[in-house]
């Protein structure tokens, strides 16, 4: 078990800059995801902890040693990989006993870890397979398998579950989080699915285009993004959006560019935003149906999706779309005009992207 | 539906015609080869015949048939066995690190004609008395082989995913190691493929060996073609030798048919 | 902390480096050596010493009529051969391009001429070459045309070999295009076929194109074995009769181990190795070309 300090580190293929300075503090025994779009450099980053490529700067540590010159196998990680990576020619024992073998750990000892990982991750059937005749969830199991045998000091993941179908992907989801509790051992885990990040991670580090966003706990991503981009990728379905400007005066509220006036309570608009260029966010969950049509903005319901615990009505105002989110059972059709009042919104600076503040009504 | 029928039965002809014609010189040879010269040189040439053992009695009694076939398995084993060794790191090594002039570097070898090569060969070899030796044979058959396994084996390996290696590093192996346990023993199929297409290579070679070997070190192909000098007009002996030579290499191509098909396409189509 | 071994830091050169060492020695060393024989005046037999003659030996054989008949010839057969090959071969393969009963005995069938024996294979159209006894002969007569004399006479003697080239190397145009075609994808077919285009017009017009870049592969690949074609000729006419089929690669052979007047054989070596150069850059350009 070891912490990993990722000190402003820089990667570069060529010429290109993939990582442009990256700082991410990881405590002993956190469970840290790296969520961000494709391309975004979440790869890189993690097989530069794992020492499969080389730092271009800064500095990586693991249980405070710098480890940037250290090859893979002496950084005592273990790492899943997206294609499981298993070795095809040798049998699910044989490919979790691998690591321990080279290791020079004596023959019962490797046998009793094997054992003891099987019966964890319910392969005790299968040890003597081949991974082909494996289902790709027995699969993604031995390449967990292969990792917890070796005890290591850190975990990492890259995408482990992204070749599992939906079901099993919410299944093996739990699965890890329950080894986590089991273990206690730093865990790094990459993904570009958002849920997977918000239902996994003590921590999560938001990177785009190779730098951080956003560091913070899953609620403290969603109640507080600190810029448009988190906003905007946290959260499913995703935050609404309008551009526009605050007024106060003869009407307090948020006039959007094409059109859209959302009213605001008088104390509610905070007094240096007003005139400046903004975006008000405001997530579908937190939209509700304005009994008086004064308070809220008036929208038709173009798609009503009801899943039996909620109801998800996709509604147009002036040309822009509103996603709105309803707890209770609502009465609404497609083609009904409503108003849509918020009781939560962000403002962000509309260049910058930068949270200004939230208002709660 | 009667269009389609009649469309099938001259599809199965023409198919029919092209076996036949691929097939012939082969049929026609291996006929021969049973045939005593009486019935080789009648006129019109002989369908039915009564077979005779004579001509491979003869070939494998007078001629020391046995002696080459022994040569060329042991200098084709060796230059296979030479070319794996040498090979395999450098085509692990165009394929994990992108050495694409290396690669162009070694498939000049197959490019080039041999002659070119040969004749200095000769000189050297001469010199270094060397001539009609398995040292002089091996090193020119390995440069029939060589490329042949860098070139499928590069390719073989491109389609292994390098996850594999990584993760084995990762486990505590150096990148050696990974190459030697981990990928190696599941290259099975491209070192069948580039063994069985280099082996056959060697054993076809005639030039190299008319010219570096003598009596000690006689390949087949120069014994069959010296067979043909010494003896003009002895068909059935020629073709009693020609079988012999050709078998193991059709044997070979039909046990690893899959293999081998891939091994000589792979160089046009990718992937 | 262990520091990575010597070996691990250097493995992208340590790895390859055998190989490449090997190939320094046994084909670069003797290219630069050819090349630096054709400057002197060497005769292996006539035991005077090496001297440097300049670009005698190449205004000599250049000069040689014989030398500009074995370039031309060489050129002929290369281009006749593969010209029926590629055509045929495609052809083959765009009849073979579907499912049928006996198809994998076919491909075995059709993978039989590239591994036989060449050597071998001379002599065994030798037999039906043969004037007095051979099929070929006795085929024509049969069929009530004139008897030809085959690889014995000096007008008949390229167009036979050519033959033989062409029995053993169509084959594998026709595995390489129907590997090809294996790998095309349907849709464009289906879309076609959608658009209403006849089963010539679809294979004109989507077929042919898009194995295209591999029937030129494979030519290419064709175009240099071909040029450097040996063992068949060697073996059925010695490059007779009188110099008949004397290819570049035959007279280079000749000139080098019988007439042992290395000089000059370099020269011819050299014009091999020129026209098989250019031939390599053609693939390697198209190589490249598909790659972007
Ligand atoms: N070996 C390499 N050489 C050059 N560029 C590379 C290399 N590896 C990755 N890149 C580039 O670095 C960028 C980040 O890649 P990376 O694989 O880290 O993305 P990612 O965030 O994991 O995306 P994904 O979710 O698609 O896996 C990409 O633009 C990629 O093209
Ligand atoms: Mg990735």
């Amino acid at each position: 078990m070891a912490s990993v300090d990722i000190v402003n580190v820089k990667k570069s293929f060529d010429r290109a800059e993939i990582l442009r300075g990256v700082s991410v503090a990881i405590e002993d025994g956190e469970f840290v995801v790296l969520v961000g779009p494709s391309g975004c450099g979440k790869s890189t980053l993690l097989r530069m902890i794992a020492g499969l490529e080389s730092v271009t700067g800064g500095e990586i540590r693991i249980g405070g040693d710098v480890v940037n010159d250290l090859q893979p196998r002496d950084r005592d990680i273990a790492m899943v990989f997206q294609n499981y990576a298993l070795y095809p020619h040798m049998t699910v024992a044989d490919n979790m006993a691998f690591s321990l073998k080279l290791r020079g750990v004596a023959r019962p000892e490797i046998d009793a870890r094997v054992k003891r990982a099987a019966e964890i991750l319910g392969l005790t059937g299968y040890l003597a397979r081949k991974p082909r005749h494996l289902s790709g969830g027995q699969r993604q199991r031995v390449a967990m398998g292969r990792a917890i045998v070796r005890d290591p000091r850190v975990f990492l993941f890259d995408e482990p579950l992204s070749n599992l179908d939906a079901k099993l992907r919410v299944a093996m989801r739990s699965e890890i989080k329950d080894l986590h509790q089991r273990l206690k051992t730093t865990m790094i885990y990459v993904t570009h699915d958002q849920i997977e990040a918000m239902t996994m991670a003590d921590r999560i580090v938001v990177m785009r285009e190779g730098a951080v966003e956003q560091i913070g706990g899953p609620l403290e991503l969603y109640d507080a993004p600190s810029n448009l981009f988190v906003a905007g990728f946290i959260g499913s379905p995703a935050m609404n959006m309008l551009k526009g400007r605050l007024e106060t005066g003869a009407r307090t509220g948020f006039s959007a560019e094409n059109g859209i006036f959302v009213p605001l309570p008088a104390n509610a608009a905070p007094d240096g935003l007003v005139g400046r260029p903004l975006v008000l966010g405001i997530r579908p969950e937190h939209l509700r149906i304005a009994h008086e049509p004064s308070n809220g903005f008036e929208v038709v319901a173009r798609i009503v999706e009801p899943t039996g615990s909620e109801t998800q009505v996709t509604a147009t105002a002036k040309g822009a779309e509103i996603i709105s989110l309803f707890r209770e059972r609502q009465a609404i059709r497609q083609g009904d005009a409503f108003s849509l009042e918020p009781i939560l919104g962000h403002l962000f600076d509309a260049t910058s992207g930068d949270r200004l503040a939230t208002i709660s009504i | 539906m009667k269009k389609n029928v009649v469309h099938e039965i001259l599809f199965y002809l023409v198919v029919i015609f092209i076996s036949l014609m691929v097939l012939f010189p082969f049929l026609w040879m291996l006929s021969s080869s049973f045939k005593t010269q009486t019935d080789i040189i009648a006129w019109p040439p002989k369908l039915l015949f009564t077979p005779t053992l004579q001509n491979y009695e003869k070939v494998f009694g007078e001629q020391d048939f046995l002696k080459y076939f022994i040569n060329s398995t042991v200098v084709g084993g060796l230059a296979v066995g030479l070319s794996l060794v040498l090979g395999l790191p450098a085509a692990y090594s165009i394929s994990r690190f992108t050495q694409r002039r290396l690669a162009l570097f070694i498939l000049l070898a197959r490019l080039m004609p041999g002659i070119s090569f040969l004749m200095p060969w000769y000189i050297i070899f001469s010199r270094l008395d060397l001539m009609d030796t398995y040292v002089a044979l091996v090193l020119s058959h390995m440069l029939i082989a060589l490329p042949i396994v860098v070139w499928i084996m590069s390719a073989y390996f491109n389609s292994i995913p390098v996850e594999l290696e990584e993760s084995a590093m990762v486990d505590g192996a150096t990148r050696q190691y990974a190459f030697w346990a981990i990928i190696l023993p599941m290259s099975g199929p491209g070192i069948i493929t580039s063994v069985t297409l280099s082996f056959i290579f060697s054993w076809n070679n005639f030039m190299f060996s008319q010219v570096l070997s003598m009596e000690k070190t006689k390949t087949l192909p120069i014994a069959v073609y010296n067979f043909v000098s010494y003896a003009e007009v002895d068909w059935g002996g020629v073709m009693a030798a020609a079988v012999a030579i050709m078998a193991p290499a059709i044997v070979l191509t039909m046990i690893f048919q899959k293999f081998v098909v891939k091994g000589l396409t792979m160089g046009a189509v990718k992937g | 902390m262990r520091q990575p071994s010597f070996v691990e830091r250097h493995l992208r050169v340590i790895f390859p480096l055998p190989a490449i060492l090997f190939i320094a020695l046994l084909m670069i060393f003797p290219i630069f050596y050819t090349l630096a024989l054709s400057f002197t005046n060497w005769n292996l037999t006539s035991g005077m010493p090496m001297s440097f003659v300049g670009l005698r030996n190449f205004f000599r054989v250049f000069a040689e009529p014989r030398f500009h008949d074995a370039v031309w010839r060489t050129l002929s057969f290369t281009f006749l051969a593969v010209f029926f090959e590629a055509v045929l071969g495609t052809a083959i393969a765009l009849i073979l391009n579907r499912a049928f009963i006996g198809k994998g005995l076919a491909k075995l069938l059709l993978l039989l001429p590239l591994v036989a024996t060449p050597v071998a294979v001379g002599i065994v159209f030798n037999l039906f070459y043969d004037p007095t006894i051979g099929l070929a002969n006795w085929a024509l007569s049969s069929l009530g045309l004139p008897q030809g004399l085959w690889v014995s006479d000096a007008t008949s003697v390229l167009p036979s070999l050519v033959i033989v080239d062409v029995w053993q190397w169509t084959p594998m145009i026709t595995l390489i295009v129907l590997a090809g075609l294996a790998g095309l994808s349907e849709e464009p077919f289906e879309a076609a076929r959608v658009d209403g285009a006849t089963p010539w017009q679809v294979l004109r017009h989507v077929t042919i194109p898009m194995v295209m870049p591999v029937i030129l592969t494979a030519v290419i690949l064709r175009l240099i074995d071909a040029l450097k074609t040996f063992d068949i000729i060697f073996a059925m006419t010695g490059g007779g009769p009188g110099y008949a089929s004397e290819t570049l690669n035959i007279m280079g052979f000749k000139y080098s181990f019988e007439y042992f007047r290395m000089g000059q054989a370099s020269v011819i070596l050299i014009a091999l190795f020129f026209f098989v150069l250019l031939c390599s850059l053609g693939i390697m350009k198209l190589r490249s070309s598909s790659e972007n």
